[in-house]
């Protein structure tokens, strides 16, 4: 096996691994912001409710979560699993693992806004929910950026986690590579890990971007 | 703006790359979806076109062409085999899977390969023996035969230091090479794929730690696809192909005198 | 007609046990500058965020040229008005904040206009002129592309009074205008709150500028534990006052 092979190999397996960060974070960052809103509901049943959704995300291994959603349906209810489910589960488990992270990012971004402006918003006439679109929400976003910015690349290095339903993303692709007859062996996992830094670097910098994007004020 | 929209575009334009190479098949024809590890040469791994190649898989999917069935190959994280083939994922396991021991766990087909729990160490290390493991390191892949293997002998397993349990070979050997287990213990074509690939770094112990047999294993009670398969493997034994696909994986490891059911 | 009337405020906190409001009444007619003073803790700026509906009251009634904001129930507590009736309430009125409370994200100009397009409807020229105008006479003309972040306090102050008077209020009130800023830099707000008071603007200010509260109020009241100890005009209450009270919180400004 050539490096070539090995490099076009690879890319393959980073094409899912790039499928699952993109989708994970589309999913992921608004329902954060739905789970939010429940966390902090006046309908206690409903806050008690996320509360435990958060803790249980937050509280237990991703890797077990990843098995949970993807076994579950079948062993515990019989439900006959659609054709593409491994790629399903791993993105329905990512989702909903990040967004609890997503969540409790926003809150603190939210409850770091002072109540002024709040009330300033009440007082000009401002409705609750051009409050929250036009006035809280987009300081929150610029509030939260770097903590979010960390999850994102921490979600780069965790897409490897899909191997434990099967999915074969870079990291495992990197693996199978590595035993496969006369291929560059060990070496691959290393190409691999470049792989892995090189998203990164661009994902640091387009959130750096941004981030530079909403300095333009304090 | 503009910037960010051609970025996007591109962004989804692989998404729904990446989600066709993940990609869904037809449900009309009986199908043979095999999980296997892709980390087990010769038996089962990633070719250097992209596919999925190994004695196993071939052997699968000669007899899906002549059955006239569709072949599928799941990669499985070997950890999760029985969950797989219990959750409908995969309807068999077909990867020097080994059916000494786990008679009652699935439902099997004939074994068709003869294999042996050995053990393989540096060749500079002095090892010569079983024996000579005593208060050593072994490596063995976990939920694998060869910890089954180890169990099995226990007075081989009471002499050693500790049985690292890792989750592939490749890990392992590699461990092997840096000295922080002393021996790696693996099915017989596994270990003879890694010495072949490592020159004379390694050698293979002459006593093995337990002899036992791979067939095809099916979920518990699945008696009727076990019956389809098992009567065209046997046809494909006599009938010298699996001789003939056989002799495609002599160079990356598989030990035809090995392949019992030819008899 | 008057433009505020508020009736028996009452108004506790922690259950009932602090009693910062303890039967309120005020009355503000049209084109009248109200002075508040008293000391830390009197219950002057609750009064104000009552008025303002920032807070709600336990017992009382709040009325905005004659229209019902709040009104008694037969135990005599207060209840509010539907949502579409207090928004028409809320329209009357503007609030200067202690703190400014500007949007930081919004530019100056976006912070005077933004409420007049989406609370008010107006079109985003008429707001922009409106803004312009205002801006112009708060002396920042220029400052119309600039964020808060980068004006001095008492830019951001005029920028505020501005954004309160866009809405076209027909009261405004100010709650401690200068306290969060340097001293040298009161004087020009309160230069802008003194023309304002020349153009007949009807203003309720809380403020601890005694000086100022004499010369520009036509009523100054003093509050103490939640009651108004003394009111009248100006010159009497804080040249001559007649309540002990009053004296001893006005000597302890002199002192000051």
């Amino acid at each position: 096996m050539t490096y070539q092979t090995m490099l076009s190999l690879l890319g393959q397996g980073f094409l899912t691994t790039l499928a699952i960060f993109l989708l994970t974070l589309l999913g992921s960052l608004p329902l954060g912001l739905g789970i939010t809103f429940c966390r902090s509901s006046k309908f206690k049943p409903l806050q008690w409710l996320t509360k435990f959704y958060i803790s249980i995300m937050r509280g237990t291994p991703l890797m077990l979560q990843l098995i949970v959603v993807f076994f579950c349906p079948n062993l515990l209810f019989g439900i006959v699993p659609p054709t593409n489910w491994r790629f399903i589960a791993v993105i329905l488990a990512f989702v909903i693992n990040y967004a609890a992270y997503f969540a409790e990012i926003y809150r603190g971004g939210i409850e770091s806004i002072p109540v002024g402006q709040y009330e300033a918003a009440e007082v000009l006439g401002y409705s609750k929910t051009q409050t929250f679109c036009k006035i809280i929400l987009p300081q929150m976003v610029k509030r939260v950026l770097p903590s979010v910015t960390n999850e994102v690349i921490t979600l780069v290095k965790d897409t490897s986690l899909a191997y434990a339903i099967g999915m074969v993303e870079m990291f495992t692709r990197a693996k199978q590579i590595a035993v496969a007859p006369n291929s560059p062996g060990i070496v691959t996992l290393f190409v691999a890990g470049l792989f892995y830094y090189i998203f990164n670097f661009i994902v640091a910098w387009a959130m750096e971007r941004i981030e530079k994007r909403l300095s333009y004020y304090e | 703006m503009k910037k960010m929209k051609r970025f996007l575009c591109l962004a989804l334009a692989l998404v729904m790359t990446a989600t066709m190479l993940i990609g869904c098949g037809k449900k009309d024809k009986q199908q043979l979806i095999v999980g296997f590890d892709a980390e087990f040469p010769p038996f089962g791994y990633l070719a250097a076109d992209g596919t999925y190649d190994g004695f196993d898989l071939a052997m699968a999917e000669e007899l899906c062409n002549r059955l006239g069935w569709e072949f599928k190959a799941v990669p499985i994280d070997w950890n999760s085999k029985d969950t797989e083939l219990k959750g409908g994922n995969i309807n068999c396991i077909w990867n020097g899977f080994t059916y000494t021991g786990r008679e009652d766990e699935y439902t099997w087909s004939d074994p068709y390969v003869d294999n042996s729990i050995v053990i393989v160490v540096k060749a500079d290390s002095g090892i010569k023996t079983l024996a000579d493991l005593a208060g050593k390191t072994v490596m063995a892949q976990t939920a694998s035969s060869a910890v089954d293997g180890i169990d099995g002998n226990e007075a081989f397993k009471n002499s050693l230091k500790e049985v690292v349990q890792l989750a592939d070979y490749n890990t392992g050997f590699l461990e092997l090479k840096q000295g922080t287990v002393d021996a790696v213990a693996a099915d017989i074509g596994v270990a003879a794929y890694q010495v072949a690939q490592n020159g004379s770094d390694y050698v293979i112990l002459e006593e093995a730690v337990s002899t036992e047999q791979y067939a095809v294993g099916f979920l518990l009670g699945n008696t009727e696809l076990r019956d389809a398969v098992n009567t065209e493997l046997k046809k494909m034994a006599a009938d010298g192909t699996m001789l003939k696909i056989a002799k495609n994986y002599e160079s990356v490891g598989l030990v035809i005198d090995n392949l019992c059911m030819l008899g | 007609m008057n433009v505020l009337e508020m009736n028996n405020i009452k108004k506790s906190f922690n259950n009932h046990t602090l009693h910062v409001l303890q039967d309120i009444s005020l009355n503000v007619a049209e084109g009248e500058v109200v002075a508040i003073i008293g000391p830390s803790g009197s219950g002057k700026s609750t009064l104000l965020r009552c008025a303002t509906l920032l807070t709600e009251m336990d017992s009382g009634e709040l009325l905005y040229l004659g229209d019902y904001a709040a009104k008694n129930d037969e135990n005599g507590n207060s209840v509010y008005a539907d949502k579409a009736a207090l928004k028409k309430i809320r329209s009357h009125f503007g609030l200067v904040f202690q703190n400014f409370n500007l949007f930081p994200h919004y530019s100056v100009l976006k912070n005077l206009t933004d409420a007049q397009i989406s609370v008010l409807g107006r079109s985003k020229e008429e707001a922009k002129q409106r803004a312009e105008v205002l801006l112009e006479k708060m002396g920042l003309a220029d400052k119309g592309d600039a964020y808060p972040c980068q004006l001095s306090g008492g830019q951001q102050q005029r920028v505020a009074i501005a954004r309160a008077l866009a809405m076209d209020p027909k009261i405004l009130f100010f709650d401690e205008p200068t306290s969060a800023l340097d001293p040298e830099l009161t004087g020009e707000i309160l230069k802008v709150i003194r023309q304002l008071a020349e153009e007949n603007m009807t203003m309720v200010i809380v403020t601890h500028e005694m000086a100022f509260a004499r010369d520009v109020a036509d009523r100054v009241i003093f509050m103490d534990g939640g009651v108004i100890v003394e009111q009248g005009d100006p010159q009497q209450v804080i040249n001559h006052p007649q309540e002990e009270r009053t004296r001893q919180f006005l000597s302890r400004f002199a002192q000051n």
